[in-house]
């Protein structure tokens, strides 16, 4: 009966040990792949952006903040890494 | 990801949208049409051909100001272009200038056959292509038109100058080698852009599109003239028209089924609604003029088709250099007094 309760006790601990890996694991591939999500649409934006910048100074301002908006995939990403991690 | 959608080609036809959107607009000319040549320095030197005008201000006056700027300014642009160009872009970007060495191989040939001081020659020259300052200023010195032919053994031009160029000598025209070193360069380009590169396919029609405008500009041009040339011998191949449709073309005397008979051949909706203006309407004076403004906008067109590719570089290219050749119209019809209806047939804008 002891032997029983000691087995089932190793397996729970290893089932939340497991969860919290996976767990990990999903945060993780929630930033990675939308981080590549993002460096992929900004990568079109960005070349753009400089390529106006070169022709004329003054769309610095408005190159730099279109560049940045793919920004917002990376958060979500992020949002919901911290959410699995702490919730 | 296709190569099309890279990062150096996003910038590089940017940047060319955004020179596009920099080029003098319309009511500017028209505004200049009202102005002295003087004015239109002054108009001129306050916009992207500041340096050049300032520069040369003190060297040349009146309308060689404007001409001398106005070819400097083209020479310059053109070089920076390929300078940023990446990739394939880069050669077909040079393929494309390749025709401004036959001008000025040309211009120079002409120029010492009449006499003319290398310093009159050197203002009209536009070292755009692959024959540098350096090269021109060369061939300019040189005294003897055949050493000058020598000069050039390298150059990818020189198999035909050196057959055409005993007879155009002994003729005195060089007509028939321009004609020639033209349809060598349009067969070379065609089999470069064929040869499976990346982004040919656009260049290639961007290329074919060029050719039929010639070639229906040659059809109208030897129905006014009534010359009695061969028509085969200015006959481009490569386009949508082949030799025996271009032959036969020549041969119709009525408008109206020359123009059904251009329809039937050439696929092109842009040309196809000036030719249905065309119709019924007997004066064609400014036919080149409106045929030069279809092309541009096909290409256009084409260039809002494959934003990322060989074309949005091609229009700009284009049309800088109807820029210059507006302006130039200008200031030499405001020369010589032209009225400003007559001046405004004569621009593409």
């Amino acid at each position: 009966m002891a032997a029983e309760l000691v087995v089932a006790t190793t397996d729970l601990a290893m089932i939340q040990a497991q969860q919290a890996g996976m767990k990990a694991i999903g945060a993780g591939l929630a930033v990675g792949l939308t981080g590549i999500g993002t460096g992929i649409a900004e990568m079109g934006i960005g070349a753009a952006a400089v390529g106006a910048i070169a022709e004329d100074k003054d769309f610095f301002g408005l190159g730099l903040l279109f560049t940045v908006i793919p920004e917002t995939i990376v958060i979500f990403g992020l949002v919901v890494g911290l959410l699995l991690l702490f919730l | 990801m296709g190569v099309n959608i890279s990062a150096p080609y996003i910038y590089v036809c940017t940047r060319m949208r955004m020179r596009k959107a920099k080029l003098l607009p319309r009511e500017e000319y028209q505004r200049m049409l009202n102005m002295s040549v003087s004015e239109i320095t002054r108009i001129i030197g306050e916009t992207e051909y500041k340096q050049e005008i300032d520069e040369l201000g003190t060297i040349f006056k009146g309308i060689d100001l404007i001409e001398v700027a106005l070819s400097w300014n083209l020479a310059k642009e053109y070089q920076k272009i390929q300078e940023i160009t990446p990739g394939n872009l880069k050669q077909f970007t040079q393929v494309y200038l390749r025709r401004w060495d036959i001008q000025n191989v040309l211009t120079i040939l002409r120029g010492k056959m009449q006499g003319e001081k290398p310093g009159k020659i050197k203002e009209i020259l536009i070292p755009a292509g692959s024959l540098d300052k350096v090269i021109l200023d060369r061939m300019l010195s040189e005294e003897s038109s055949d050493r000058i032919i020598e000069m050039l053994k390298t150059h990818r031009m020189y198999p035909v100058l050196a057959r055409e160029y005993p007879a155009a000598k002994e003729s005195g025209s060089f007509s028939h080698m321009e004609n020639e070193l033209y349809k060598h360069l349009y067969a070379n380009i065609i089999a470069g852009a064929k040869a499976s590169v990346k982004g040919g396919a656009s260049f290639l029609a961007y290329i074919q599109l060029d050719i039929d405008i010639k070639n229906v500009k040659t059809l109208f041009r030897l129905r006014e003239d009534d010359l009695e040339e061969d028509a085969r011998d200015m006959f481009i191949p490569g386009g949508s028209l082949s030799l025996l449709n271009f032959t036969s073309l020549n041969n119709i005397k009525d408008l109206n089924e020359f123009i059904d008979m251009i329809r039937a051949n050439i696929r092109n909706d842009t040309l196809h609604s000036l030719l249905d203006e065309l119709k019924g309407n007997k004066s064609s004076h400014d036919i080149e003029a409106r045929l030069t403004r279809v092309q541009l906008e096909q290409m256009e067109k084409m260039s809002k088709r494959n934003p990322f590719s060989i074309h949005p570089i091609l229009v700009y290219l284009e049309k800088k250099k109807y820029e210059v050749f507006n302006l130039r119209a200008i200031a030499r019809g405001k020369e010589s007094r032209l009225p400003a209806d007559k001046i405004m047939k004569y621009l593409v804008i």
